[in-house]
């Protein structure tokens, strides 16, 4: 294969990657995915007994899950611009991600700190934390800046 | 960047949801393009070239801004 040919090869490869986006229909399926999710957590909250650590962290893992088929799939109509929209959220979700990652673990020490004398340890904020706030983030943006478009 | 599409597509008689059938975007596209919110793609400006059957410039102008 030419350096030109896989270069070429590179490019498409990429271009394909950047806009892989699932169909419409995959929304619905999200939407289904975080409700149940929402729902079985608040049930393992307030009616299960006994160590089901294990149901905590499968629903966060399909929570998250059902929150990024929301993310990826296209709208009824996908054009140049709501794929415009679309990058722009990304964007924006990514930068107050990482801002949020830098600065609540110091809030949330802050605060405990002040409400109980000698509270909470410092500690990091944990991954599901992080990408649930950011995949919101990026729904939240999008939906509301493709109703000011 | 300010345009005439509206002005254009009066001439034609069709409506925002009608001329965003056309050429494959949404209403709200096309009233974001007609508002000078949103300026289009090449492709775009020249799909709506081929609907107007005039050169992108009869409809698209550029500003003092640009």
């Amino acid at each position: 294969m030419g350096t030109e040919k896989f270069v070429e090869y590179e490019r498409k490869r990429l271009n394909k990657i950047a806009s892989l986006r699932l169909p419409n229909q995959f929304m619905i399926i999200g939407v289904m995915v975080v409700a149940i999710s929402i729902i079985t957590m608040m049930l393992r909250a307030f009616a299960l007994e006994g160590d089901t650590q294990w149901l905590k962290l499968l629903l966060q893992k399909t929570l998250l899950v059902g929150l990024l088929l929301m993310s990826l799939s296209k709208d009824k109509i996908e054009d140049e611009m709501t794929i415009g929209l679309r990058s722009q959220s990304y964007a924006i979700a990514f930068i107050i991600g990482v801002i949020y990652a830098l600065v609540m673990p110091y809030v949330e020490y802050g605060v405990s700190n002040v409400v109980h004398s000698g509270g909470e340890s410092y500690k990091d904020l944990g991954d599901f934390q992080v990408l649930l706030f950011m995949l919101m983030i990026q729904l939240l943006f999008y939906h509301t800046l493709k109703r000011y478009r | 960047m300010q345009n005439t599409i509206k002005v254009e597509r009066a001439i034609l008689g069709i409506t925002q949801d009608e001329l965003a059938k056309k050429i494959g975007v949404s209403r709200q596209t096309i009233n974001s393009i007609e508002a000078n919110r949103y300026v289009p793609s090449t492709v775009l400006a020249l799909k709506l070239s081929a609907i107007f059957n005039k050169p992108v410039n009869d409809f698209f102008r550029l500003t003092d801004q640009d």
